[in-house]
């Protein structure tokens, strides 16, 4: 299997420069944000629920434009990318939606499928690699099962294994543990940490749920009052002795 | 082989879809009758005018049975001219039987002779010549060219011709414009599919393309079975047509022919662009709205 992880130049998987958004309401609801996320780091963005949580993940995600500012991603600016480039950028970032998004008239294995077949791959040259991975979620024996037939739990693991299934050079997750117990939360954790650490997958989890930050020891940043902050408490020196000397942001 | 049995990205709508194939099979049915009208007009408009062409009936008041004769002689000697013939008492009673009815005519009913001339169509002012001869003659005459009535039924078939092919692509934008609504709705009601694949790096004409296949497939199947109907309906105007003794004045051309079966062959085709352009611009136009 082919694996283009970051080239030379691309020492930052993820840029903002002076981002603000705002819906087409009044107000900003992200003000003036400076992020820098280094290839293979793992962090966290906690905030109260509606403090822009998914609203930033979404301009990671390139699902939304910022109102000001700049996204970057892999080094390069995407303020003035045409679409196809932006496609080919997206598909480097796999995405856990805070809802899973997973198509209901698709079995769990062509949910998970169904990024590969966006990239033209053959079924034959996959299935086993899907298969593989499904297992790895606990899934391997509900391969067939359709979304609604599957628990909240399930679904999730589902939804996981399609954002990665692709190797994406960035993993997304938004409030990837929010319809799980804390037992499966804290496996679904262990799964991700160790996305992070055998590929080198750039991972940011939006979470509220502090007991799950705490179990790893990570950057976290925080929004509050439309800024984002770095939490001193979890980041900082724990993050620094887990992952390599250059991060920390 | 594994790849027939994925499932298709987009789920099949049976009751959208079913509603969409009846409205396209019913403008393909009527967009393929239109198409035959038009071109049966202007195959009949080219028969009646080759027929027609160079035929003459030159009609002398005065004139008895030899001073037709006499009339047809002269006739016969003007260039362009190749045959000409005395309408016998029998043709003339045949041809005014609608207006007297069957059992002859009176004796005392005094009658025109007839004389059809058939000339050259090439041949120039061929009327006028045969009028002036006559005259020169001393025979009293009235000719009657019959380009000149053709001339007036190629106008109307032009017109029948023409508005049939309005009719045709009024038919074929209505089409285009109900795929369009139907793709929008499609749209909508994906919403959760079409984001999904766009952000997981699905390019707009992968995307399109699967509403494009969708509406492609729907195109040719409700245009086949709007042609088959078509040719279902053509096919019982002509029995009826000729069960009826086939005299029917205005339809000489009554039979399908090759072309006519290419129009047939081609709507089902012509459906299934129409639908796949308009799902593709549709779908297209609609990702330009999204990041
Ligand atoms: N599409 C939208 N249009 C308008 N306002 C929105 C939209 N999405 C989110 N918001 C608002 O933006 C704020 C942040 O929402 P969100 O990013 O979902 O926060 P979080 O994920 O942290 O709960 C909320 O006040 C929410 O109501
Ligand atoms: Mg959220």
């Amino acid at each position: 299997m082919t694996h283009p992880r970051h080239d030379l130049f691309e020492d930052v998987a993820v840029r903002l420069d002076s981002v603000s958004l705002r819906y087409d309401t009044s107000e900003d609801i992200l003000s003036d944000i400076d992020l820098v996320l280094k290839p293979g780091s793992f962090s966290f963005l906690t905030g109260a629920s509606g403090a822009g949580k998914t609203s930033l993940l979404k301009l990671l995600y390139l699902a939304l434009k910022p109102s000001r500012g700049e996204v970057s991603l892999f080094g390069r600016p995407t303020s003035n990318l045409t679409r196809d480039q932006l496609s080919a950028l997206r598909r480097r970032v796999g995405v856990v939606f805070q809802e899973f998004r997973l198509l209901e008239h698709l079995s769990a294995y062509e949910n998970v499928a169904l990024p590969l077949r966006v990239l033209g791959r053959r079924e034959s040259d996959y299935r086993a690699d899907v298969e593989e991975l499904l297992a790895w979620v606990g899934l391997g024996q509900r391969l067939h099962a359709k979304p609604p037939t599957l628990s909240g739990g399930e679904q999730q693991r589902v939804a996981i294994a399609r954002a990665v299934v692709t190797q994406p050079d960035i993993l997304i997750a938004d409030e990837p543990t929010g319809n799980v117990d804390p037992e499966m939360g804290t496996r679904l954790m262990r799964l991700f940490l160790e996305l992070n650490k055998r590929r080198q997958t750039t991972v940011i989890i939006a979470t509220h749920d502090l007991g799950l930050v705490r179990q790893v020891e990570a950057p976290v940043y925080r929004l509050t009052n439309r800024l984002l902050v770095q939490d001193v408490e979890f980041g900082g020196q724990a993050a620094r002795r887990r992952t390599d000397p250059g991060l920390g942001g | 082989m594994s790849r027939v049995k994925e499932t298709p990205l987009l789920p099949v709508e049976d009751v959208r879809e079913a509603a969409l194939f009846f409205v396209v099979g019913a403008l393909c049915f009527l967009a393929a009758l239109a198409a035959l009208s038009a071109k049966s007009t202007y195959g009949a408009a080219k028969s009646w005018t080759a027929e027609v062409q160079g035929e003459l009936t030159v009609s002398l008041p005065a004139a008895d049975r030899r001073g037709a004769d006499d009339a047809a002689k002269i006739i016969r000697q003007i260039d362009g001219v190749r045959d000409v013939r005395v309408f016998s008492k029998d043709e003339i009673d045949a041809l005014l039987e609608p207006n007297f009815g069957n059992r002859g005519l009176p004796d005392s009913l005094p009658l025109p002779q007839l004389v059809a001339v058939k000339a050259d169509p090439a041949a120039p002012d061929m009327g006028p010549t045969i009028a002036r001869k006559l005259t020169e003659a001393g025979i009293a005459s009235a000719v009657d060219e019959h380009a000149d009535w053709a001339g007036d039924v190629r106008r109307v078939l032009a017109i029948a011709r023409m508005t049939a092919m309005i009719a045709v692509a009024l038919l074929v934008s209505t089409a285009v414009a109900v795929i369009a609504f139907a793709t929008h709705a499609a749209l909508l009601a994906r919403r959760d599919i079409v984001d999904v694949l766009h952000l997981a790096g699905a390019r707009d004409r992968f995307i399109a393309g699967l509403f494009e296949r969708r509406f492609w497939v729907l195109g040719l199947r409700a245009g086949s079975v709007g042609a088959l109907m078509a040719l279902g309906a053509a096919a019982i105007m002509i029995f009826t047509v000729q069960a009826h003794g086939g005299r029917s004045g205005l339809l000489p051309e009554l039979s399908l022919d090759f072309f006519d079966l290419v129009i047939l062959v081609i709507t089902p085709v012509i459906a299934g662009f129409a639908a796949r352009l308009a799902a593709r611009i549709t779908v297209i136009r609609a990702l330009k709205g999204v990041m």
